[in-house]
Parts: C-alpha cells; structure tokens; sequence
C-alpha cells in the first residue's frame, strides 16, 4: 500500500516534469496495518520527520540513526524526511484540510506543537496516544522529563537547557533575573524574539514562570529600559552580535562549550550563567502520526532511539543531554566536562501553556515592538 | 503541388497566422500562469480576511483599523472618521508644540566631524506598526537612491578596466539569503568585524558601529540590497538615452548642465523613481533582516503576518497582507500615472560617451575623479565589506584558518547519503531554475510592457495588478502556494488539483521575476518616439514584427538588465522553492546553506560563498551574452 502511494507521488513529480504546471490526481483509498502488538509487522518502510539538523548539519544523528536501526530491523528501511519550514503548523494546516500525514513518526516535538495542535485540531489530535507496555525502555526516561501531555503521545528522548552565556572579561556572572536589571548590564544582553525563535520563547516561559502571568511584562519593560536586544533567531543573534563582540551576554544554550572548544575559542568568553540556579528545560519528544502505516516499525523505532548507543549518539551529535537516567547511557568525558547542567530545570508544562501561549507571546510582542 | 510545397505553404501560413497573433497568445498564457501560480494561492490566503467563521464580514479590518498598535494616532481617525472637530483638535495641538532648532552634531561615533544639523522637535506621535514600517522603508528608499545614484552615473559615464564586471555584479546582493546578508554586517561592522580591525590597525577605533544606532544599520542593510536595484534600473536607462538630443540642446546654445537638466534628466527619471518605488515596496515588506540587525523594537507589518501565520491566525494574517498590498500597489498606480505622462522622444539609443576615468594622473586629481573614487570607498566598505567578511569567516574558525567547512561540502558530496542535501545537485538546480526563469519571465515581463506601455487607464490598471508579485507578502505567497497548490484542492469525484516539482518552482519564480523585467523595459519602452512604430505598422508589419524588429533592439540594454534580475531572483528565492519543492530532491543553494545551519555557522556560510562565486560567475556570462544583443 505504502509503495503503491509513493509511486502516485512520484508520477505527480513527473508529470509536472513534463511540462503540466497543472495537475489532477485521484485519491486512492487507504488502509493502514492494525500494529498487532502481538504479531508485529516489522517490513517495508518507516517514515521519520525530524529538522534540518538531525539531518543535514555537520555530524548529523540522522545517518548514524538510520544505519544502527536497519541492521537491527534488516526488513526495515528508514526513510528521513526533513520537516518543513512551517514545523508542526504545517501537519496542522494539512489535517485541517482533511488530508492524510504521508508520514509515521515526528521526532522533534515540544510541548508547545501538542498545544498547538489540541488548540487548532480535535482534542489529543495528530498524533497517536502510545501504548508505553508496547516500548520497554521507556521506564528509563529520567523524571522530570514526562512532556506533560494528557493524551499521553509523546514521549522525550533528549533534552537541553535554556541559560546565559557571557564574555567574563567584560561581565560578572549574573546570578539572578533581577541582575539582569542593574546598571552593571545596561545594554549587555541579546535574546531572541519569542514569536520567531525556540531559545527566545523558552527565556519569555522561564520569565513567566519566575515572575508570573501578572508580573512578567513588567520585568520585561524593566529589561526594555535596560536595553535588552530582542532578535530575530540563535543563529543570527550568536554568530552577530555576540561572536563579532557587539554585546557581552546572550540567551543560548548550556552546552555552548561543547561547540566553543571544539572549534578552538577562548572559553572566557563561553561561561555558562544559570540564573536564579535554574536552567530552562526544552525536552524533545518524538511521537507516532496517528496517519502512520508502520504502526509496529514505528514503536520498534520508539524504543530503539531510547537504547544506550542511540541516547549516547543522539546526546553528542545534537549536542543536547540524554533523556533516560545516567546508568543507561554512556558519554564521552569531553561532554561531561563542557555541557553544563542547572542545578535546577523549570519548564512550564501543557496545562499551563494550554490557551495561553498565543496570548503570552502577543501581549509580550505588542509591549515590545509598540512604536 | 509537391507536398514539400504545400507543407512549406502551409509552415508559412502558420508562421503568419503566429505573427499576427503572437502578442495575444503570449499575453493569454502569461495571464493564465498568473492565474494559476499567483491568483489562485494569494486569493485562498486572501479570503480568510473577509470571513468569520465562514460568514462574510469587514470586522477584521475595522479590529486592525482601529487598533493604536497598527495605526497608531491614525488608529483614532478611522475609528470616528467623522469626528473632524476632534481630530482637527488635537493635529493644531500637536503642531502648536514643535520647535525647530539649528545645531552642530557628530553623527560619527568617535569621530569629531561636526555637521550642522536641523533639530526637529516634535512631540511623540504614536505611528503604529504600518508608520513605523512606512517611516523606516522611505528612509531605507532615500540611501539606496542616494548611494545608487552615484554608481549609475560612474558605471554610465567612464570607462574603465573591468566596467562591464563591475556592472554585471552590481545586482549580487540581491541573491544574498538574509541572514547571511545579517551575519555579514556583524561580520563587517561589529566591534571584532573587519572594519574594527582594519581601523585597528591604524590605531583608530574600535567603534560601536551597530549598537550606536541600530536603525541606521537597518537602512544600511536595505541599501546593500536596494542600491544595485536603483543603479542597475539607472544605467540601462543612461545606455539608453539618445545623446543626439542633448546635442541638438548644445547646439542651441543650452549649457552642458542645462542640457543635461532638461534632456537627460527626463530621460532618467521614470527609471530612477521605478527604482525607488521597488525600494519602498521592498522596504516595506522586509521581515528577516529588519529583525536580525535591528530586533523586535524595529518590527514591521511583515514581522507580524509571520506571526499571525504561525499561530494559524490566518484571517488577521491576511488582513494585515491585504493592507500591505492595497498600500503598495496604490503607490505603483500613482506612480504609473507618472511615467505614462513621459513624452517620448528616444529614437535611438545612442549614449553619451563614456570619458576614460584615469586618463592621466592630473585628470585622476580632478575633484569630480576624487569624489568618484570617495564613492568607490563607500561602496567598497558597504557592499564590498560584508561579502568579504562572510567568504573571509568561511575559511577561519577560533583558532585560525581552517579548510573544516569546505572539507565538510566536499565530504557530503561524496559521501553523503541519498536524503542528504549536497551541494551540487543545489548549485545545479540553483542554475537551471535560473536560466528557465530567465527563458519564461522575459518574455512574460515584456508581454506586460508591450500590452500597458500607452495603453491609457487601461494599461495603467493593468500595469498594476500585474505589480502584484512585488506587492504581495512574500509569508502570506508562501503559505497560499502551499494551500492552494502543494496540498491541492479537493474536486468531486475523488479528484485533487495539486501543482509541485520543478515546473512549479520555475514557474513561481518567473511569476516573481517578470515584475522586474517590465519596470526594467517598460520606462525605456515608453521614451521610446510612437512614430517609430507607426510608420512600420502603416508600411505593413503585423504589431509583433514591428517589436522585434524595431522596438526591442532599442531597449536591449534594459531586457538585458531585466533578464540578469529574473536570473537573480530565481537563484536568490527561497520560501516559494522550499514549499513547492516538498522536501524532494529539487532544493537550490539558498535552501542548502539555511539546511546545513546549525550550531555551527561555518558549513552554512561556506556554501553561501559557493552561493556567491556561482552567482557572479553566471551575471557575468549572462551580461557578456546578453551584450551581444545591445547594439
């Protein structure tokens, strides 16, 4: 079934090919496998969405994940696809138009996509509830990493902290939220905007959940007036402003040593700050398609992500922490040296993000760019 | 009869029957594609700004209308539009509280040149989001026509070695991803960037270039991109102009500045004001650079249609889109009005002579050749400077020179897996979407040029809606592309119109691209002398063979500048390849160098300068081929 609608696929592609901008196709009937936990299906083809970087960056996961999981499933192939530029709204936006997620399994997910989803779908939508009797290492996820979702469809396999890093030539470490305000930091610190970039909205929920719903814009107008710099996304604001030297502090991440020794920089100028002694969590969860054809493959692929070699490859190529308790993974000393952990993790989980977040982000927005 | 005859009979039938109606067939299929790749997606997006839960409504215009945060003291205004005591009211208060005064500032950080300077003080008048966006985009129009000016006139008016180079990668800004253009002024400007270093080393600095006045590096930024735009648009109207007119004007006794003025002025002008009416429209729907160099606090409308698209708010997306393009192409129709009120008088190309720049050393000491060579500074520093410094970061890292990012293309071409993206398939991609782009957006630009050029109120409206593709928010095309197209729409009967691949992509960048080619060809098309064509038509020419034949030699230099633009905007777009390509094997460069971002910058920003290098590569090949066909 699944070639048969790869095949329809590509005659699209090469129809238009031949010169048709335009073009009708019919819409077969589909059927998907049971996923008989009993009697799995472990043949043909798993379709995996994740983002650029598991993919295309410099030492991508990807590869080595593909690799490893068809020498252990030989009938099986993995196919990676790269998620599109609208991330989840795009899967949104297709089942909204009432048609089929050519795909199985999503890795990549945040809290924020499932509420997304449950706000513009049919409650606990898109994706499948999991069946954790049919993954045996999910029992290893560390708490604290349970995503928080109700409907029980994601589950987390890495996870990275949210912190300040500083140049500790030209700043003292901050060590509170309302340092952050003093004098000492005028005009010293760059975030990114929390409408276009992941960091940015996980420093405004880190924000919120220090200050409150009712007190956060007001730390922020006091930021504002501290001169705060709110770019467009990490790259841009990392490699601009901070590493041309423009600004001596940045929201980023808590393994930012890891990539500043490997590329040979003055570590000076890569110290990590958790403020308040807290980092802000972002576990990254993985989830089935509730379109998904491989239903089997799919949870055989669930719990290999989550065995030893794959957290230890995931951890160190993505440059992000495990997410199962540290007896079920080993990582090299390199990493244990230069990537940080908080001595506390906040996050601000479903139920709070659920019918809030769009307000948030557009109450903080509007205060921020009002001219 | 053979057959032979009556084939040829019946081919030379057809190629008559093809030239008498070549222009309505070529202008029926341009208006069908637009239709189908532009229309078709906009109008999907479009429409959710008149619904409300599937009933027909204007509520969300008057919510934006008369929101301070979008209108600001406007805001007010359209809310009682009828209240002109109240509003008269508050404008002779506000007026009653300016003061204007005359002072000295040093508008260079650290460097004590003063300038005198009309300080304007005027109480805070709240613009909103559209006057802030209209404020930045008139100041960002102002430098590119005044640092766009100047190139035209040095590229127009001197010979020099490389002139030719030179003019053909003016318009390499333009295929620059945004944020490589962001990370290339850090890179340039920043307090470690080259400037700073440069000046460094003759004990100067360092300065805060960015962080002074993060506005002002805004501007800047759509300069680099706008500038070329204005300078490429001026010199192929300058190469242009009939220089026997300002001869005659001489002979009559005219001043070579009043000659100048009265005759090659006009001549210049239709293309200068296209140039800054694009700027402004650029200007005005900029997003990712606004906010990469400048931040959340210079935010403009398009930054919250991206917004709104994200959080699937789609009717409120659309009405800000909708008032983005009613404002644009309202400006493009009064501009128009203008340049069909240009008499013609060209009757044939014939341009100035070009002065040789450095004829000897005391001509090189002439005030006029220094000013030229103090511009060539400034273009050097802000257009020279960034790309430099991104092709300089591709080959450094913390601890020096490095061949790590270029090692890594070449690693993933050769080794890398099928589902990866490697860079040649994108460079290969990237150069035939160009060259098709060209091959279908020419002849599509010079269609709209033929049909509107004094074609009346007619043409004119015409020549405007035909302005959509510049006048459309790119994240509102982008989103309707994937609607409308990639995920098709449902017929009856089980069937799907779905439009993707490479036909798709080429298709929508011509549809983006041909604007370029008609604002291009169409002010040179109109100083053209209508008596030219009439006389030919009246001696029996079908109206296609009187556009071969005489019009279209007359305005090669600007299909040809129109051409390298298509070819610049194929190579350059990025949403619409990454939505119609589909995650397929059809990716271009720009969408290789924003998949191989990461943590790491240096993959990304190597295959940015591979961006570069092709790009330049391919405008020049593409002036040196196309200047065949000049004269």
């Amino acid at each position: 079934m699944d070639q048969q609608r790869r095949t329809f696929i590509g005659s699209v592609g090469s129809a238009a090919a031949l010169g048709l901008a335009g073009c009708l196709t019919r819409d077969d009937e589909e059927s998907s496998s049971s996923g008989d936990p009993d009697d799995p299906d472990l043949e043909g083809t798993l379709t995996v969405v994740s983002y650029d970087s598991m993919i295309d960056e410099d030492n991508p996961a990807g590869p080595w994940l593909k690799e490893a999981f068809e020498e252990e499933y030989p009938d099986a192939e993995l196919e990676w696809v790269s998620l599109p530029d609208q991330g989840i709204a795009h899967y949104i936006n297709q089942a909204q138009g009432g048609q089929r997620i050519d795909a199985d399994v999503y890795v990549g997910l945040n809290i924020d996509d499932l509420v997304s989803v449950d706000d513009n779908l049919e409650e606990g939508g898109l994706f499948r509830e999991l069946n954790t009797d049919r993954i045996d290492r999910s029992g290893r996820i560390r708490d604290g990493l349970d995503m928080g979702d109700p409907h029980d469809r994601v589950l987390a396999y890495d996870t990275g902290y949210i912190s300040l890093v500083y140049d500790e030539n030209v700043v003292d470490e901050p060590e509170t939220f309302e340092d952050l305000t003093d004098p000492a930091y005028e005009g010293a610190l760059i975030a990114q905007s929390a409408q276009t970039s992941d960091p940015g909205q996980a420093f405004l929920l880190w924000t919120i959940d220090a200050f409150g719903e009712d007190g956060y814009l007001d730390y922020w107008s006091e930021l504002r007036d501290n001169d705060i710099r709110v770019l467009d996304g990490w790259t841009e604001s990392y490699y601009g402003p901070y590493m041309e030297e423009e600004r001596p502090m940045i929201v980023s991440y808590s393994t930012d040593q890891v990539f500043a020794s490997a590329e040979g920089h003055d570590l000076s100028r890569h110290q990590v700050a958790f403020l308040n002694d807290q980092g802000y969590a972002n576990p990254e969860g993985m989830g089935i398609f509730e379109d998904a054809e491989a239903v089997d493959l799919a949870y055989a692929f669930l719990d290999f992500v989550l065995s030893n070699d794959a957290q230890a490859e995931i951890a160190q190529r993505n440059v992000q922490f495990p997410a199962v308790e540290a007896e079920y993974v080993d990582l090299d000393d390199d990493f244990d040296q230069y990537a940080h952990v908080p001595p506390e993790a906040v996050t601000v989980g479903y139920d709070d993000l659920r019918g809030n977040l769009d307000g948030w982000v557009d109450d903080w927005g509007r205060e921020f760019a009002s001219h | 009869m053979s057959l032979d005859a009556r084939l040829s009979i019946d081919r030379d039938r057809a190629s008559a029957w093809l030239e008498h109606h070549a222009l309505p067939v070529a202008a029926l299929a341009t208006a069908a594609v637009l239709v189908v790749m532009l229309y078709f997606p906009v109008g999907i997006v479009f429409s959710e700004a008149f619904l409300e839960d599937g009933i027909p409504t204007l509520g969300h215009f008057t919510d934006v209308l008369t929101d301070p945060f979008y209108f600001g003291v406007l805001a007010d205004v359209f809310a009682e539009p009828l209240a002109l005591g109240t509003h008269l009211g508050s404008l002779a208060a506000w007026l009653g509280a300016v003061s204007i005064s005359l002072t000295v500032e040093y508008p260079i950080p650290g460097v004590g040149i003063p300038v005198p300077w009309i300080g304007l003080d005027t109480p805070g008048v709240r613009q909103g989001l559209f006057g802030f966006t209209a404020y930045q985009a008139a100041l960002s129009t102002l430098a590119s026509v005044a640092i766009g000016l100047p190139a035209a006139y040095i590229l127009a008016n001197y010979e020099f070695y490389g002139r030719r180079t030179l003019r053909s990668l003016t318009i390499l800004p333009f295929v620059l991803p945004g944020i490589m253009v962001a990370v290339g002024f850090y890179a340039m400007f920043g307090q470690a960037g080259t400037l700073n270093t440069l000046l460094g080393a003759v004990g100067l600095g360092p300065f805060a270039f960015v962080e002074t006045n993060p506005l002002a590096i805004v501007v800047l930024a759509h300069a680099f991109y706008n500038a070329p735009l204005v300078a490429r648009l001026t010199v192929a109207a300058w190469e242009s102009v009939d220089a026997r007119t300002v001869e005659t004007a001489r002979s009559l006794g005219a001043s070579e500045r009043r000659a100048f003025r009265d005759v090659v002025v006009p001549q210049l002008a239709p293309a200068v004001l296209t140039g800054a009416l694009m700027t402004f429209i650029f200007t005005f729907m900029t997003f990712p650079i606004v906010l990469a160099l400048g931040g959340l606090q210079l935010a403009t409308v398009e930054v919250w249609i991206y917004d709104r698209i994200q959080r699937l708010d789609y009717a409120e997306a659309a009405t800000l889109a909708i008032l983005e393009t009613v404002l644009s192409l309202g400006l493009t129709y009064a501009y128009l009005r203008y340049e069909s009120a240009q008499a013609g008088l060209a009757r044939a190309p014939s341009p100035p002579p070009k002065e040789r720049l450095l004829p000897d050393l005391r001509t090189a000491l002439s005030p006029r050749r220094l000013a030229v060579f103090g511009y060539g500074l400034v273009a050097l520093v802000l257009f020279v400077g960034p790309m430099a410094s991104l092709v300089v970061g591709s080959f450094t890292d913390g601890s020096g020179f490095t061949l790590r990012n270029y090692a890594f293309l070449l690693e993933r071409q050769l080794e890398g897996a099928s589902f990866q993206t490697q860079p040649l398939p994108a460079i290969r991609n990237s150069l035939l979407f160009g060259v098709a782009t060209l091959l279908v957006a020419v002849p599509m630009g010079v269609v709209v040029s033929m049909v509107t050029v004094r074609a009346g109120r007619t043409g004119r409206l015409v020549d405007t809606l035909a302005m959509l593709p510049l006048a459309v928010s790119g994240v509102v095309f982008g989103i309707g592309l994937l609607q409308g197209l990639v995920f098709g729409i449902s017929l009856p009967g089980g069937w799907r119109f779905q439009v993707t691949g490479a036909v798709a992509i080429v298709v929508a960048h011509a549809v983006a691209a041909y604007p370029f080619v008609t604002r291009n060809v169409s002010p040179v098309l109109g100083s053209l002398d209508p008596a030219m064509v009439e006389s030919a038509r009246a001696l029996g020419a079908s109206r296609a063979r009187a556009l071969l034949d005489i019009e279209l030699p007359l305005v090669a230099s600007a299909i040809v500048a129109g051409a390298a633009f298509a070819f610049a905007i194929s190579i350059g777009e990025f949403s619409s390849t990454v939505i119609l390509a589909s995650g397929g094997e059809h990716y271009t460069m720009p969408v290789a160098v924003e998949r191989y971002l990461g943590r790491r910058s240096g993959p990304a920003i190597a295959m940015g300068t591979l961006l570069l290098v092709v790009t330049a590569a391919s405008f020049v090949v593409i002036d040196r081929v196309g200047g065949r066909y000049e004269r």
